[in-house]
């Protein structure tokens, strides 16, 4: 076993007076020096403010002092304005900052699994967390590459689970454990903020719009990547509402890992490399996919963009969903995906990336002018965006097909074949009971997983060992027993030769995660051959 | 030392492109296969081949060693027929960083993979800084020193500002915009409109029926252009109707030579064996062709043309489908209104 204590994290909190103190002055030094730029920048923040806060009345006095400030701040002397941005940014940066405490480390990677264990094994003692989460991909890179520089962990994000998963997993692969931003939301989530708080996650406070706000977090995450943290990122941004893989990404944060490669570039520094590994989470069942799919289906502008009252705040769900899914022979798929550096390209375990024909590149070039490293915002915010993209299609290569995806695919098509130009709003209120021929639902994940095959094939998209070997009618009995044991009713359920469908709302859920692919193909009515003239 | 521009291609363009930046000042390595033309090139600075009766920039230094570009070279332009791209580019690779930017003025497509040019500098090369160049440029013209304007397309900055600083002179303006997409369909699918605009020359029509084409031919480029990702307003700047324009109004662009040369009864083995550079209409017709059926694009103009050229078909026959079948007689179109 390597000696995590060497690891970066377990310094935090000696260095987070140096971290905090360099977050603040690269905070205001990207404000500016003249009396103008610190101007609008106080004023951006109390705009921002004052919006939010508009109608609150829990912050009726803070209200009152940013409009206060707000009407006054042209006729503040310079003096007044410099300290006011500070006391700001400061205030920013302390809010942000993480913690972390080796002892709940200890406690959260020793006591809480074998608690977890014991919820779900039964008779079955020699079962453990092991047995129930397979991690599988690029494990050995990871682990390779973590003594190389400084990786940012991507992975899809559909549960509050995920940071826990992702958490047990590293230390299941003799990692360190990795930073990340969480929703400052989360932290009022009492099991979540126990571990969240001492384990070095940063907090996001998705409610603070102003660009003072955003920029103190960009400079945070940069900072702690210059000094070789390894950092999680979930660039979904948020959990998926749909219950699909993410493709469009948020790219805020990920623009950090270049400005860090750079900065350390330019200084020098040992080990300047930033790694990037994408993977994907695969859930049976999803905690709070019942919660997602209502903001979902709810009209566009609508919906939540953060959540705080749902499965995973209630501890009684968590347990339950624990005994359930894990309890028989549950099981999760960790997918790591093939590592890149910054630029999308290939990196093998030796931290060397290669172009797509095999040959070696020498990173510092895509950064070089004249022979030396340089930011370039508009170029750099370029090479981010298409880092984004190869991360979505990682995501779309490594999304691990479970019997309930499937399961769920097929009988949504079929609902919606059946029902033609009806739309998803329509489909989910179909009055009465609605039912599929038994007879159709296995003709229909026969044809599915053949055209699957050839998608494995094509390097598209992975299989469980379940999809993959077992027979139609074992992977529907499956997906059939996870449909019955955790949401609120029976998603599906077979009755006699038909199978019954009593939510479709999370069978769309379910099958959205396998949209993307053109499967949707195997089930339209083959179109009439075009007339040619 | 200010490196030289890497020009790859001894064609008409690309040797009045290697020209140009010589004109302009700059230090030109050309490269070519042909030994011939190198050594006629490096010794008499002309190429009677493709630029015949004109003399070329003594700045430019042509050579057959494809290795000295990516060593010598920072900006590289390349002018090479679509179908040997990959294969140059694949090679070049070898002595390129991701400090090079790669700027191309190749129009057509892959055939069989139906991929972009950028695409397969991406795939062929560590390079990400990648352009393309593309406009209304008839290579003698510009050699001539006539005036013209062409469009660098890149999603780098530098890709442009570096193309801008070797190829504005007197004579030459360079717009740049990212539209990567856009300039790469522009420049291909015109072809297409230039064999079809020859046709309907050789057969004796008249400006009517060019600007039926044209027009409608710009529809049907901007509809398969959206379809990969372009965005719509493109096609009206000089990369889209700019250069559909100068190719189909032109007897000297190579693919209206040849849709001119069918309506008067050649065949296309005969047409092809007479030429001495690639028409990249002929192959671009197949592939957008093909492409368009399996994604169901609605390209009349393509589909008759393609019928022409691989099926065979008189011109006339197709012609007249064109205008009588029923299927277009009341059409209306949902982009630009009913018409």
């Amino acid at each position: 076993m390597p000696d995590l204590t060497q690891s970066r994290i377990f310094h935090l909190n000696d260095e987070r007076p140096a971290i905090v103190a360099d977050v603040i002055a690269r905070t205001l030094a990207g404000v500016g020096a003249t009396d103008l730029a610190i101007e609008l920048a106080i004023n951006d923040t109390a705009f921002m403010e004052i919006a939010r806060l508009e109608g609150d009345e829990r912050h009726a006095d803070r209200l009152q002092e940013w409009k206060e400030l707000y009407r006054t701040l042209g006729r503040r002397g310079r003096e007044e304005k410099d300290h006011i941005l500070k006391d700001l940014v400061s205030g920013y940066a302390r809010d942000i900052v993480g913690n972390f405490d080796p002892r709940v480390y200890r406690f959260a990677t020793g006591v809480v699994p074998r608690g977890l264990t014991l919820l779900f094994k039964g008779q079955n003692s020699t079962v453990g967390l092991a047995d129930r989460i397979t991690l599988q991909g690029h494990t050995e890179e990871l682990k390779a590459l973590v003594n190389r520089g400084t990786v940012i962990l991507t992975p899809t994000h559909s549960s509050n689970l995920d940071s826990i998963v992702v958490g047990w997993a590293l230390d299941a692969l003799g990692l360190p454990p990795f930073t990340y931003g969480a929703g400052k939301n989360l932290f009022s989530n009492f099991l979540l903020s126990f571990f969240m708080a001492n384990l070095g996650a940063y907090k996001v406070d998705r409610r603070l719009k102003d660009k003072l706000y955003k920029d103190t977090l960009k400079h945070y995450s940069t900072v702690i990547l210059e000094k070789g943290y390894h950092s999680l990122f979930f660039p979904g941004g948020t959990r998926s509402r749909s219950g699909g893989i993410e493709r469009k990404l948020k790219l805020g944060l990920m623009g950090t890992g270049l400005t860090a490669y750079i900065n350390n570039l330019r200084a020098g520094r040992p080990n300047p490399n930033v790694y990037v590994v994408p993977m994907t989470i695969n859930y049976p069942l999803v905690l709070e996919g019942s919660t997602q799919i209502d903001d979902y289906l709810k009209i566009a502008g609508k919906s939540r963009y953060i959540i705080e009252d749902d499965e995973s705040s209630k501890l009684g769900r968590i347990v339950h969903y624990t005994k359930e899914v894990l309890g028989f022979d549950g099981r999760m798929f960790l997918q790591f995906g093939q590592p890149m550096d910054l630029f999308g390209n290939r990196v093998d375990a030796q931290g060397v990336s290669y172009d797509m024909r095999g040959r070696p590149i020498d990173l510092r070039k895509y950064v070089e002018v004249n022979g030396e490293p340089v930011h370039d915002a508009h170029r750099d915010a370029e090479f981010t965006r298409e880092l984004g993209s190869a991360i979505g299609e990682a995501f779309s290569r490594n999304n691990v097909v479970l019997s309930t995806h499937m399961a769920a695919f097929v009988a949504f098509e079929l609902l919606k074949a059946r029902h033609p130009g009806l739309d998803i709003y329509h489909l989910v209120r179909l009055p009465g009971d609605t039912f599929l021929e038994l007879a159709e639902v296995y003709e229909g994940m026969e044809r599915m997983r053949d055209r699957l095959v050839i998608e494995v094939a094509a390097g598209r998209i992975l299989l469980s060992p379940t999809v993959q070997s077992e027979s139609i009618e074992h992977i529907l009995r499956t997906a059939q027993r996870y449909f019955t044991m955790y949401h609120e009713k029976p998603i599906a359920a077979l009755e006699g030769e038909r199978v019954r469908l009593n939510d479709v709302k999370l069978l769309f859920y379910y099958h959205n995660r396998l949209t993307g692919y053109g499967l949707e193909s195997l089930f339209t009515p083959r179109q009439e051959e075009r007339v040619v003239a | 030392m200010t490196p030289s521009v890497g020009i790859l291609g001894g064609g008409s363009w690309g040797t009045a492109l290697a020209n140009l930046v010589g004109c302009n000042g700059h230090d030109v390595l050309h490269w070519m296969r042909d030994a011939e033309t190198v050594a006629q090139c490096n010794t008499y600075h002309t190429n009677s081949k493709y630029l015949a009766g004109l003399s070329l920039s003594p700045r430019v230094e042509a050579t057959t060693t494809l290795s000295r570009i990516g060593r010598e070279c920072r900006l590289i332009i390349v002018v090479v027929p679509s179908q040997s791209l990959r294969g140059v580019v694949g090679e070049l690779g070898n002595d390129l960083d991701g400090g090079h930017l790669m700027v191309h003025a190749v129009k057509g497509f892959e055939t069989g993979t139906f991929k972009r040019m950028s695409t397969i500098i991406r795939e062929e090369t560590p390079c990400k800084k990648i352009g393309v160049l593309s406009g209304p440029n008839l290579a003698r013209e510009v050699a001539e020193g006539q005036p013209s304007a062409t469009v660098v397309a890149s999603k780098y900055r530098e890709v442009i500002e570096a193309s801008r600083k070797v190829l504005v002179g007197p004579t030459f303006r360079v717009y740049g915009n990212s539209d990567v997409i856009g300039t790469e369909t522009g420049g291909a699918l015109k072809n297409i409109l230039a064999i079809a605009s020859g046709l309907a020359m050789g057969l004796g029509f008249g400006d009517n029926t060019k600007s039926l084409l044209l027009t409608r031919g710009l529809v049907e480029i901007s509809r398969l252009g959206m379809h990969l990702g372009a965005q719509e307003r493109t096609f009206s700047g000089l990369s889209g109707i700019g250069d559909l324009m100068a190719t189909c109004f032109s007897p000297l662009s190579r693919n209206f030579q040849v849709g001119q040369r069918l309506a008067r009864g050649e065949t296309m083995e005969q047409i092809v064996g007479a030429m001495n550079q690639v028409a990249e209409g002929i192959k671009t017709t197949r592939a957008v062709h093909e492409y368009g059926q399996a994604n169901q694009l609605y390209m009349p103009i393509t589909e008759g043309v393609f019928k022409i050229l691989y099926e065979g078909i008189p011109p006339r026959d197709v012609l007249s489908e064109l205008m009588e079948s029923s299927r277009y007689q009341y059409e209306v179109d949902p982009e630009i209104g009913v018409d």
